[in-house]
């Protein structure tokens, strides 16, 4: 009997033991930097949960188990947690915007300066990681916008380099016309979409 | 089925122009404490500020140790201490409108922030935590994989 007892024992503490040791996910969602709150939802084959609203949290236990219904997660669980993590969270981006003549990979006169405040940022953070995106406006085809869009960014990738920016630290994208600043129907002229952004990390 | 599919057609489609894509940098390490390596196919890589990340990689963290990374799109996840994080898919290529970014978190805890993908394409996010997957609005979540 005592036998059978202890061996129940040694079974339930291995059950506690494994269900100790099985992870249970947990999923907070925060606001951005901005203060704006996203949404994110969570699915397992038994289900899914929305977040939507700051601080609201779900648990997973088990693939088809639904995830955990939506709660306000304590702060105290979220600084104990996450503090680590937090702690060397990148600092936020900091994004500059040059433009250009229409057409042309030529700065406008009021972007000129813009180039040392760039360098001058690249410096002071240490910068690990550049990323330079060239756009066009809505004007011409696609083709065209494209190789524009990318001659831009390549101009200004060169502006840095000559300033003393390792290029090895900088990544060139080009998005055509595909990411406007100021939204307009196609074939529209738009100074604040002929641009090249550059994020500085 | 229909997932298989995309990826094995992602595999081929990416496998196509040979080494080249293979070797694509699609982010850095930005911040780092203690220690953290990179598993790289069957390499070990240390870490260090600047790092240079790949299409693949396994992260991992080790205790202390925490680590930032930033991805070329300005996703931003940083791991708590022993942690692992399995970049499993990026396609980052706006003029083209393809984009995709896969991320694992096997164990520990990560700090998430939407980048331009999250942006321009959210349904080509996808975060796998065990047991389940996040889709993401343009956000910055807490996510904890742990006992």
């Amino acid at each position: 009997m005592q036998g059978s007892l202890s061996g129940l024992m040694a079974v339930s503490c291995v059950l506690v033991l494994l269900a100790g040791c099985a992870p249970r996910p947990t999923v907070i969602l925060v606001p951005d930097p901005d203060g704006r709150v996203g949404k994110a939802e969570v699915t397992t084959a038994g289900g899914s949960r929305l977040l939507e609203k700051a601080g609201e949290m779900t648990q997973v236990s088990g693939p088809s188990e639904p995830p955990s219904p939506v709660a306000i997660a304590d702060p105290g669980y979220i600084s104990r947690t996450f503090a680590e993590a937090l702690a060397v969270e990148p600092l936020p981006a900091e994004k500059f915007i040059l433009y250009f003549e229409t057409g042309t990979t030529v700065l406008v006169p009021q972007s000129r300066s813009t180039v040392g405040t760039i360098i001058a940022a690249i410096r002071r953070r240490a910068a690990v990681s550049i990323n330079v995106s060239g756009h066009t406006d809505a004007v011409g085809s696609d083709l065209v916008n494209e190789k524009l869009a990318r001659d831009r960014a390549e101009f200004v990738k060169d502006l840095l380099i000559k300033d003393g920016v390792d290029p090895v630290r900088m990544t060139v994208s080009s998005h055509g016309k595909g990411n406007p600043l100021v939204p307009t129907p196609d074939g529209v002229a738009e100074p604040k979409n002929r641009r090249v952004e550059v994020v500085v990390h | 089925m229909k997932i298989t599919v995309a990826v094995l057609s992602l595999l081929l489609f990416t496998a196509a122009p040979g080494q080249a894509l293979a070797a694509e940098v699609i982010g850095h390490i930005q911040t780092l404490q203690g220690t953290a390596s990179i598993l790289r196919g069957d390499l070990l890589l240390p870490v260090a500020i600047g790092t240079e990340l790949q299409c693949g990689d396994l992260i991992r963290t080790g205790s202390p140790g925490a680590a930032g990374l930033v991805l070329t799109d300005e996703t931003a996840i940083s791991l708590g201490p022993d942690s692992e994080l399995s970049l499993n898919e990026y396609v980052f290529a706006p003029e083209e409108g393809k984009f995709s970014l896969v991320a694992r978190m096997v164990r520990g805890t990560f700090v998430y922030l939407s980048g331009l993908i999250g942006k321009l394409a959210p349904n080509k996010v996808q975060l796998a935590i065990p047991d389940a997957t996040i889709s993401v609005r343009g956000t910055k979540l807490l996510i904890a994989v742990q006992p």
